[in-house]
């Protein structure tokens, strides 16, 4: 008896580990992702959502005048003007979900690095590239949504919400600026210690690499001040890829774009289609050129056919641009200013100089060194900053330059209404968007 | 017992040895006539109604003569339609004189579950069944069209008029918030399966697109009766598919006896639909209207656009008419203008059609002993009423049943079809759809000019005023869209049936199905240049350029799909002690099925050469409406492990319960959902079995009450993070794979269940003259499924959750009765209806959602803006809270800001909830008159109170001169309809209320005023038929036994709510949909 039932058991339990078997059916173009060229297919998805924030914030800086008339324009103008309160509702929304959803990505390469498979090598690279990534995503969130760093306050002043791991039924509370700056950095130590590519190819740097992850710290570094810092991570960036490109003797391509000696990481879209249809380049940016001796003026720009300018820099993938070498030069030239002192404003010139003899005709370069020579500490900065303009127009810095400095006064004119950001106006910081706070009460 | 067993299989074959002559006359007893072809057999086993291998049919005079084993104690007769009866043949066994009794609702009737059979007698559950004869009608290429009306708690509505069109069925309403509600079709027992029919019909991208659908192949000739299982305890043992109702088709087989041949023949005249139903302006009110547009500045929305302004402005006089009137204009733009007026270019007739149509079927069957065959062959072609629509469609079947010996039987079933479903091509906007066109185009538009050459419409253009020259002509010449469906079942049974009550079957069923389609455009055609415009760029020097190629567009797509399912059940059933009826059966099932599908594209195609022309441009990487290849592939299987137990004490109590694990192929899925349990019980309670109880009169009386669960889960829902692969380019030049995340990973996603209740009686009196069937059903379905926002952070805007609970209540009533029979005349009803109301008890809603939540309403709860008239100057006002209020107030809209002000709860508080979309009561009425040799069949199905949307037939804000309107804008700012208004037109805030509706109006309030919203109840008498028989004594002498002749009327009333400016009620509100067809139909059919 005790046999057969044995022998029983036996057949059913066959006869379900069969129908397991049976039911087990590895579907077509469905992945679990389990190799780490499956990991880095997963993270190229990441890479690849386009965000707009550096587009949008181009309205709200003083780079470009909205013209009222063009049609679609409903969509930018209170952006425009500043007007977060009650903004039309075609207004286009501010990116946020697409940052987390970035986030999300990476958080999965990340927690998932021990269970990765493949070539140790392979794996540390695109792990490092999702700590990186990661970080590049909270610097972007919290220089949207949260004050400038500012080391007295950055403990009290509201961040962004902090998420390294999936979990839809938690609350997600905004985090200190001081917290989410401690996780970008500590995520950018973290990549530094796996990235193990020095610089990308072209074609494939929109990735991370070393050089990528040392000039994002420095300009962490910078954003947060910290001077020193920000030039001990910039030469080390130069050491590995010093070239810029002299305009003097190429000007076929802009030195932002993609494939230009000068990119190190080419991942943000800077500018679309809307810019260049409805907005012309401000009078404000057009006039701090020197038209005829600055080579970047007709490499940048083109004059349309009633006398303004638009940007030459276009929304094709080419003009992709988050990092180059030419901001390792201004960082140099910055925290060496910033710092102070002899030697220092010495160095900040030389920097600045080994850079605008790529930018300026030689007589410009000599006119312009007649001029800076002599200036003070402070107006050196100054000259610094409006430099910054000149080199990064329309490349999604102005808006955050203006943050971490000045937070200079802006009035504009639009559609007979005279609009004003005061200095240090609230309006630099935005308000986290509607859909964001409609789906997360604790915004 | 085991000893009687052993004396049976020692006896047996003895037995076989020892025959005796049985012989006799089966006759009709009301009209004492021979019925042909009813069968005899020899009832050998103790089950009563199993039929054995030992019979004959009776012939043309309704005789019959065989041998039988000398032990057989009882002749079983049956013939469809009629009673069967049992008959002893102890005692007398020749001239045996049988006389058998026409039934209303066949009480003993075989119902075929496709797991089981069992009869109305001993059923405890709740379903329903017609013969597909009762229904059967001409010019209907499927079945599921004909089922409208015919069957209680079974909503039918056509989707659309086109030939193949398929109908939407919903049994017992809606269970579920975004899945699927189809029925699940059963053929023979196996599960079809096949492509879903859209829930929204009224979507112009589903209404266009050709597809089949799951039981497109069959031939209704092939049909022998349809079986609906309705209560969870009738439906559970199909498992998680079966949710919404089964629907079980049993085709006709062979029977024994000579070989008999049917033909039939049918034609049928599809008219042309009344275009005058669409209330069209015709060329001089069109005219009249322009003038008005043009004669008011304030209407100034494209007010260059219509022949009336194109002919002022080529003369310099479009202002002249504002200022001086029609006869301030020169003389020769007046006679120009009225020259318009006698253009009428007659657009239902250059779009619709009279056609004449035919549909063929032969059919042989018979059989002996050892084999019994059935063998069809079907032709249908309908050409539809809308020019370039149609229809063909082949059908092969061969059925054949081996007897391998006494107990074991073969069967072998092929269903072979081909569909072809041919259709007018448009493009993806569907303007140039016909059914939408014809609504827009001007009246006074030609088509050829006196050369013969196309006119295109100049008021036919894209949104930037790109003119691309259409003509209807044009496109139906150049362009063609087809689909062939060769589709290919077959099914084998093996069945083992002991005379100890014991039966093994085992029964595999193949599907294949391949659907090819191919769509081409050549070059000279609207549709390939509305193509090209998508690959329109721009080159260095500013020129605009296109790299699409110069000739044709072809698009072929080729979809195979195979499934097989495999079952196999071991029954026993058997009655001891003369009450205990006992039956339980066991099973398995497996179930496997991939589709694959491939779609390709070729650019600059040449039909004649056959050669294409690659795309060399890189800009076409980018842009997914040229990719030339793609591929999908899909594979499922599924395992189940099933029984069901009944019990029936005395005849008169009944239990049954059922228990399904099903488990399918879950990739990723948590394994604890890998089985689902389903499983329901069910008892009855035949009262007039009990003999305190039972009268001569009452011929059942029988409770019924069942209960049940059944259960889904979400197969996209995983607790991994699962992907996607496919391309993207992030920096130019480089291609790379990417895996993209299907969705959030969730391991908390519960089981969506629905538990159902069954009520329900039979009762059967006088002969049956009447019996009436009612059930009462309470169907919940708590953890639906559905999207539910998150917060953003996680990464993603919506997770899928169990959201919702939705449950449905409702009762079906079936009245059948015999209002007089008589030797020559007959006259029966069968009347149903139904009556649903569905309930959201729970559902989250998202935040930024502009119409209110059901919770608390139906599921298809319609919401609407209350109007309350307009003012002097035709702005709309609306009701609130029992006050009129102008659309400023209502809207909360102010000065200085784009529109309103209203948050969103604002927003969803301005509608208001005024009824349910899904009809009140809906049902059916057939009757038959027979007087001699004549038939008369009337069928109408009806449908009560069932609120529908329409899309305005024009916007207040853009009212155009290019396009023409319904009449009813003549009556604009009249009444309720709101008046045309301009930015600068009269009134108070009148450019506030303009802006408002022309673009900060969001959530298109404007088309949920409730002026659009019409109750609609019908009753269309969709066939009406007249048969005649020819006399039998005439046709012996040709060899023929039966002979009839019929004409057919379909479609021919409808009675109910007005319809204004739609074909049908069925299709009210939907602007794409095909008239459903009327026909007139004659046929002929004749038997061998």
């Amino acid at each position: 008896m005790m046999k057969k039932m044995a022998q029983i058991s036996w057949i059913i339990g066959v006869l379900m580990i069969s129908c397991d078997d049976y039911l087990d059916i590895e579907p077509v173009g469905l992945v679990i992702p389990k190799s780490v060229e499956e990991y880095r297919s997963f993270l190229t998805a990441a890479y690849s959502f386009p965000k707009q924030h550096k587009i949008l914030t181009t309205y709200r800086a003083d780079e470009i005048t909205l013209n009222g008339d063009e049609l679609g324009v409903d969509q930018y103008q209170d952006i425009y003007t500043w007007n977060d309160l009650n903004p039309n509702l075609n207004t286009i929304d501010f990116p946020y979900a697409v940052f987390y959803t970035v986030i999300f990505y990476t958080n999965h390469v990340i927690q998932n690095e021990k269970e990765i498979t493949g070539d140790q090598e392979d794996i540390d690279q695109l792990v490092g590239e999702a700590y990186a990534l990661r970080a590049l995503q909270y610097f972007d969130l919290v220089n949207l949504y949260g004050k400038p760093y500012d080391e007295s306050n950055a403990i009290s002043d509201e961040g962004v919400p902090i998420v390294t791991e999936y979990d839809s039924e938690r609350r997600f509370a905004k985090e200190s600026i001081e917290e989410v700056y401690k996780l970008i950095i500590s995520d950018i130590e973290e990549s530094e210690k796996r990235l193990n590519i020095e610089q990308q190819e072209i074609g494939f740097n929109y990735r991370f690499s070393l050089v990528a992850i040392k000039s994002f710290k420095a300009r962490v570094f910078l954003f947060q001040k910290k001077w020193q810092q920000s030039i001990d991570l910039a030469l080390e960036a130069l050491a590995i890829k010093p070239d810029l490109m002299d305009l003097n003797v190429d000007e076929s391509i802009m030195s932002s774009e993609y494939n230009s000696i000068e990119s190190i990481l080419a991942l943000d879209l800077v500018v679309s289609l809307d810019i260049i249809q409805n907005a012309h380049v401000s009078d404000e940016l057009i006039t701090n050129y020197d038209q005829l001796e600055d080579k970047r003026f007709s490499n940048y720009f083109k004059e349309n056919s009633d006398g303004n300018y638009s940007s030459k820099k276009g929304t094709l993938d080419n003009f992709k641009c988050t990092f180059r070498t030419a901001e390792l030069y201004m960082i140099l030239a910055e925290s060496y200013a910033r710092l102070g002192g002899d030697q220092n404003l010495n160095l900040s010139k030389g920097y600045l100089y080994q850079l605008l003899e790529n930018r300026y005709t030689p007589a410009g370069l000599e006119a312009y060194k007649n001029r800076v020579e002599p200036l003070n500490a402070d107006d050196l900065i100054q000259e610094i900053l409006i430099e910054r303009q000149r080199e990064f127009a329309l490349e999604g810095h102005r808006w955050n330059d203006l943050r971490r400095t000045t937070q200079k006064k802006i009035t504009r004119l639009f559609d007979g209404t005279t609009y004003v950001l005061e200095q240090n106006d609230e309006r630099y910081t935005l308000p986290f968007p509607q859909d964001a706070i409609i789906n997360n009460p604790d915004l | 017992m085991m000893k009687h067993l052993i004396y049976i299989f020692l006896l047996f074959p003895i037995a076989a040895f020892a025959q005796k002559q049985v012989s006799g006359q089966v006759i009709d007893i009301e009209n004492q006539e021979p019925i042909i072809g009813a069968s005899v057999y020899v009832s050998l086993t103790a089950v009563e109604q199993e039929r054995s291998v030992v019979g004959g049919l009776t012939d043309i005079d309704g005789k019959f003569s065989f041998e039988v084993p000398e032990q057989a104690k009882n002749l079983i007769v049956s013939f469809t339609g009629y009673e069967t009866q049992t008959i002893k043949i102890d005692q007398q066994t020749n001239d045996l004189k049988i006389s058998l009794k026409l039934s209303v609702q066949m009480l003993d009737e075989i119902v075929t579950t496709g797991y089981q059979e069992t009869t109305l007698r001993k059923a405890t559950s709740s379903y329903v069944k017609v013969e597909a004869k009762d229904i059967k009608q001409v010019g209907v290429a499927d079945v599921d069209q004909m089922l409208a009306g015919q069957l209680a708690g079974v909503w039918v509505q056509p989707t659309n008029g086109a030939p193949g069109a398929p109908a939407k069925i919903r049994i017992r309403g809606t269970a579920t918030l975004n899945g699927s509600s189809d029925p699940l079709w059963v053929l023979d027992g196996i599960p079809l399966d096949g492509n879903q029919v859209p829930s929204d019909f009224t979507d112009k991208d589903n209404i266009d697109q050709l597809k089949t659908y799951p039981i497109a192949g069959i031939n209704p000739d092939d049909i022998e009766s349809i079986t609906v299982l309705k209560d969870a305890a009738a439906t559970s043992i199909y498992g998680a598919r079966a949710a919404n109702g089964v629907i079980v088709i049993t085709t006709k087989t062979g029977e024994k006896g000579k070989n008999r041949i049917n033909i039939n023949a049918a034609t049928f005249i599809t008219q042309r639909p009344d275009f005058s139903k669409l209330n069209l302006m015709n060329s001089s009110q069109k005219v009249d209207f322009e003038l008005f547009l043009a004669s008011r500045p304030d209407l100034d929305y494209q007010s260059e656009r219509g022949e009336v302004a194109r002919i002022l402005n080529s003369l310099g006089e479009y202002d002249d008419l504002a200022e001086k009137g029609f006869s301030g204009l020169s003389p020769e733009a007046q006679a120009a203008i009225n020259k318009l007026r006698t253009t009428n270019t007659n657009w239902g007739e250059e779009l619709y059609r009279t056609t004449i149509n035919q549909q063929y079927g032969l059919s042989m069957s018979g059989g002996n002993d050892k084999n019994v065959y059935y063998f069809s062959a079907g032709y249908y072609d309908e050409q539809a009423a809308t020019i370039g629509a149609g229809k063909r469609r082949f059908n092969l079947t061969v059925k054949n049943t081996y007897s391998l010996n006494n107990y074991l039987k073969f069967g072998a079933a092929l269903f072979g079809s081909q569909n072809k479903t041919y259709s007018y091509l448009r493009e993806r906007d569907a303007i140039t759809s016909p059914a939408a066109y014809v609504r827009n185009v001007n009246p006074y538009l030609g088509l050829r000019d006196e050369n013969g050459d196309f006119i295109y419409d100049p008021d036919l253009t894209e949104i930037s005023d790109v003119d691309l020259d259409y003509n209807v002509l044009e496109e139906r010449q150049n362009t063609s869209n087809e689909l062939i469906a060769n589709s290919f079942k077959s099914i084998f049974n093996l069945d083992l049936r002991t005379n100890i009550g014991l039966r093994l079957s085992t029964q595999l069923g193949l599907q294949f199905d391949n659907e090819r389609s191919e769509q081409f455009s050549d070059e000279n055609s609207y549709f390939t240049r509305k193509f090209e415009l998508r690959s329109k760029y721009t080159d260095s020097s500013g020129e605009d350029l296109f790299y699409l190629p110069k000739g044709g567009i072809i698009q072929n797509s080729n979809s195979n799909a195979f499934q097989y399912t495999w079952k196999t059940t071991a029954n026993y059933g058997q009655l001891f002690f003369d009450r205990h009826d006992v039956d339980i059966l066991i099973g398995t099932e497996f179930r496997e099925r991939t589709n694959t599908d491939i779609d390709n594209k070729a650019f600059g195609f040449n039909p004649n050469t056959l050669t294409s022309i690659p795309i060399t441009n890189d800009l076409v990487l980018t842009n997914s409406g040229f990719k030339q290849y793609q591929k999908f592939v899909a594979h499922d299987a599924f395992t189940s492990f099933f029984g069901t137990l009944s019990y029936i004490y005395s005849s008169k109590y009944s239990i049954y319960s059922s228990l399904r694990y099903d488990g399918s192929n879950l990739f990723g899925v948590n394994p604890k959902f890998r089985y689902l349990p389903i499983w329901s019980v069910a008892g009855a309670w035949t009262l007039s079995n009990e003999s305190f109880f039972s009268s001569s009169y009452l011929d059942i009386l029988k409770f019924r009450v069942s209960y049940g669960i059944q259960g889904n889960i979400d197969k996209t829902t995983s607790p991994f993070v699962i992907g996607t692969f496919n391309t993207e380019s992030v920096l130019p030049g480089i291609e790379e794979e990417v895996i993209r995340t299907t969705g959030a990973p969730n391991a908390d996603l519960r089981w969506e269940k629905t538990t159902s209740i069954n009520l329900g009686f039979d009762l059967g009196l006088w002969g049956n003259r009447v019996f009436l069937t009612s059930d009462y059903y309470y169907r919940k379905s708590t953890d639906i499924i559905g999207f539910r926002s998150v917060p953003l952070e996680s990464g993603f805007n919506f997770i899928n959750t169990n959201w919702a609970t939705i449950s449905n209540r409702g009762f079906e009533i079936v009245l059948n009765t015999v209002n007089v029979s008589n030797k020559r005349f007959r006259w029966s009803t069968a009347f149903n209806i139904s009556s649903n109301k569905s309930k959201v008890n729970q559902i989250e809603i998202r935040e930024e959602e502009f119409t209110p939540s059901r919770k608390g309403y139906g599921a298809d709860a319609v919401f609407a803006i209350k109007t309350d008239g307009v003012d002097s100057n035709g702005l709309p006002l609306f009701k609130k809270d029992g006050r009129t209020l102008t659309a400023v107030e209502f809207y909360n809209l102010a000065e200085g800001t784009d529109g309103s002000q209203l948050t969103r709860e604002e927003h969803r508080n301005l509608y208001t909830y005024i009824g349910d979309a899904a009809p009140k009561f809906t049902g059916g009425l057939n009757n038959t008159f027979r007087y001699g040799p004549f038939d008369l069949q009337i069928s109408a199905n009806f449908s009560f109170k069932q609120l529908v949307r329409r899309l305005p037939s024009y916007n207040m804000t853009v009212t155009s001169p290019r396009l023409n309107y319904s009449t009813e804008i003549l009556s604009a700012g009249e009444g309720s309809l709101p008046g045309l208004i301009g930015r600068k037109s009269r009134g108070f805030d009148t450019e506030l209320v303009y802006r408002w509706f022309n673009s900060f109006d969001v959530g298109n309030t404007y088309d949920h005023f409730d002026i659009w919203i019409k109750e609609i109840s019908y009753v269309r008498i969709n066939s009406i038929r007249l048969g005649y028989n020819l006399p039998n004594q005439a046709l012996k002498k040709l060899n023929i036994s039966s002979a009839r002749v019929f004409v057919e009327g379909r479609n021919l009333f409808v009675f109910g709510t007005k319809i204004e400016n739609f074909f049908d009620p069925e299709t009210y509100g939907s602007q794409y949909a095909q008239p459903i067809p009327r026909m007139i139909s004659t046929g002929l059919k004749v038997s061998f």
